[in-house]
């Protein structure tokens, strides 16, 4: 096994406790939600069909069928998802900076392993590729397991059945997280790794360059932005509509991979030339 | 085996000194095997290039011998055993002379009094 | 042989080396002496690569350091570098892991001459024993050279008696050893070199038998010289 997969294995197994404990809450929380909300509405079903003596067909022109689009409305869905994201950003710099201020500087014995230091680096950014495909996974999986459980505590003529894809649509946020086409998957997809890269590689700076680091670093953001947006700022002061959307769509593709190029290249170089313990 | 070395002069002296003290009172035997460097220099807690150099030089004043690989051991020269007995002697003799000296005793009453408490000493 | 020839560092404005220069020979315990605070821990730093330095050279075996270095040179930090967490024989495993050099031998060897538990995890131990398996890990790789800094620091007596058993035992032999210390009464009779370093220079480099024989000189005689004067 190379060490480049020596490392991943072991940034992973560092990090594996929490996050497994973030895949827990995800799925208790969410299956809790289901059934709590599909509860709920169920009571007040009860409540106002037997009580309030409504009949069926007022209910539902009067509080609506209840779909899934109801449960992901909670706190008890969005919560667990918000919490993996906020969570693995915080992440993408702690496993660097737990290298350097955990309670043994481990960062001696990455920088001194018999390996390019640019494979920690890779190994670093695989981890949270990892975590973040494995979160996305589980929700692709759940969501069809929460669908049904729906399914089993309304009954059929009080809710409106969505398809996994139709509950992705009709949820913003969902529909970021797992797009509709390939293409799309791989825009988002390498977008957010491509900032993954370039957060390294501020972290990087300010590593290697301490306070005048945190200066380069952020210097080094805006830069990736600038270069990321160039043809959209290009298009839209200078040389105004001159492109094509494709053209545009190409270029800013082709500016994404020249930022994460960029970036490795740029972290390589300070791994072997400038980093400090 | 535990040896007091002085920080003033070079261990490896030291480490002969010793090897002739212990040659000279019998604590070794002509023809008795001695440890390896390795096993000298853990032995005095000293460095293992000092060791070496300490055998080296025994070798060289034929005070021990090597036979192809085997173990270093004492020499059965009768000559040097001789010369290593009256070495120390004389350095016991020079040293004892130099403090007498330096409190400025006549020699007839150092000797009756060395006399006195040689056999003292031998009593106890 | 590793050759420091003229190197310098700044850390802000503050210059902690100003043109460093000594060389240590395979099969050496070279030392570098100096109170606290004189940039003993930045020179094996430099010579790891694990700071960049201003100016100045170093090499390895007559080669600058580069990842396969990491084979041949090891560094000994004051502080161990495995994860709190791990139990020693995860630590071991880490070793055997990425390093071809690491002797498992002599590594099982070392943990029975510390008796040390190798079920114990490395946020348990006691800091004479911390100190040991960070000892373990350096010197069980089969390399030719290993930097330790300040390996006496800090411990109890008994830790630092067995420690120095360490450097006299077939664990050091025939490698080239740096360590540095601002206490030379343990390991006077064990360092074959020594380096007196101030205020980021060289102060004097001297053969420790050479200078009891030729001046009649005990090491500390020769640092009260040169530190007073």
């Amino acid at each position: 096994m190379s060490r480049y997969l020596k490392l991943v294995d072991f940034e992973i197994k560092r990090f594996l406790k929490i996050y497994l404990v973030l895949v827990g809450v995800t799925i208790v929380s969410q299956l809790l939600g289901v059934i709590f909300t599909s509860k709920n509405y169920l009571n007040l079903a009860n409540e106002m069909m037997y009580k309030e003596m409504l009949s069926k067909e007022t209910f539902l022109q009067q509080y609506g069928s209840f779909s899934f689009l109801q449960v992901t409305q909670t706190t008890w869905f969005v919560g667990p998802i918000a919490l993996c994201i906020v969570t693995l950003l915080i992440y993408v710099f702690f496993i660097w900076y737990r290298d350097w201020f955990g309670k043994n500087t481990f960062i001696y014995r990455l920088l001194m392993l018999p390996t390019a230091r640019l494979n920690v680096y890779l190994a670093k950014a695989t981890t949270i590729f990892l975590f973040v495909l494995g979160l996305v996974s589980i929700q692709l999986i759940l969501l069809p397991i929460e669908n049904n459980i729906l399914q089993l505590i309304i009954p059929t003529d009080l809710r409106t059945d969505l398809a996994t894809a139709e509950i992705i649509n009709s949820f913003y946020y969902l529909a970021i997280l797992f797009p509709y086409s390939f293409t799309e998957f791989l825009i988002y997809y390498g977008l957010g790794f491509m900032a993954v890269f370039v957060v390294f590689t501020s972290i990087l700076f300010e590593r290697s360059f301490r306070l005048k680091g945190v200066v380069l670093g952020v210097l080094y953001g805006g830069f990736s932005l600038l270069i990321l947006f160039s043809p959209v700022l290009i298009d839209g002061l200078i040389l105004v509509n001159f492109f094509y959307p494709l053209e545009i769509f190409l270029l800013s593709c082709l500016m994404a991979v020249i930022v994460t190029a960029m970036s490795i290249w740029l972290s390589n170089y300070l791994l072997k030339n400038k980093i400090r313990v | 085996m535990n040896v007091n070395f002085n920080n003033r002069d070079p261990v490896y002296i030291q480490v002969i000194r010793h090897f002739k003290e212990q040659i000279a009172t019998g604590s070794l035997e002509p023809g008795e095997e001695i440890s390896s460097r390795r096993e000298l220099a853990n032995k005095l807690k000293i460095n293992p290039n000092t060791a070496q150099r300490a055998y080296k030089e025994m070798e060289e004043q034929r005070l021990i011998y090597t036979e192809r690989n085997l173990p270093s051991r004492i020499t059965k020269d009768e000559q040097v055993l001789k010369a290593v007995r009256e070495e120390l002697i004389l350095q016991a003799v020079d040293s004892f002379i130099t403090s007498v000296r330096s409190i400025n005793v006549p020699l007839e009453e150092v000797l009756d009094l060395v006399k006195e408490n040689y056999e003292k000493h031998c009593d106890e | 042989m590793i050759e420091v020839k003229g190197v310098t560092k700044k850390f802000g404005r503050k210059q902690v080396l100003k043109g460093i220069s000594f060389t240590a020979e395979k099969g050496e315990i070279t030392c570098l002496i100096g109170i606290n605070g004189v940039g003993k821990t930045t020179i094996m730093n430099a010579i790891m690569a694990l700071t960049p330095i201003n100016n100045g050279q170093i090499l390895i075996n007559g080669e600058e350091i580069h990842k396969g270095s990491y084979e041949k040179i090891t560094f000994i930090p004051d502080a161990i570098t495995m994860l709190p967490q791990m139990k020693i024989s995860d630590a071991m495993q880490f070793m055997d892991d990425f390093y071809d050099c690491w002797n498992q031998k002599r590594a099982d060897e070392m943990l029975g001459f510390f008796k040390l538990d190798k079920n114990e995890r490395i946020s348990s131990l006691s800091k004479g024993n911390t100190a040991k398996v960070n000892l373990l890990l350096g010197l069980a790789m089969d390399v030719d050279y290993v930097l330790m800094d300040e390996p006496f620091s800090g411990i109890d007596i008994f830790s630092r008696e067995q420690i120095a058993e360490v450097f006299t035992s077939h664990l050091i032999e025939d490698r080239g050893v740096i360590i540095t210390t601002h206490e030379i009464n343990d390991i006077e009779h064990l360092i074959d070199k020594a380096i007196l370093l101030n205020e980021g220079v060289v102060l004097k480099e001297f053969n420790t038998e050479e200078i009891r024989e030729n001046e009649g000189k005990s090491v500390i005689d020769v640092m009260r010289e040169v530190y007073q004067s």
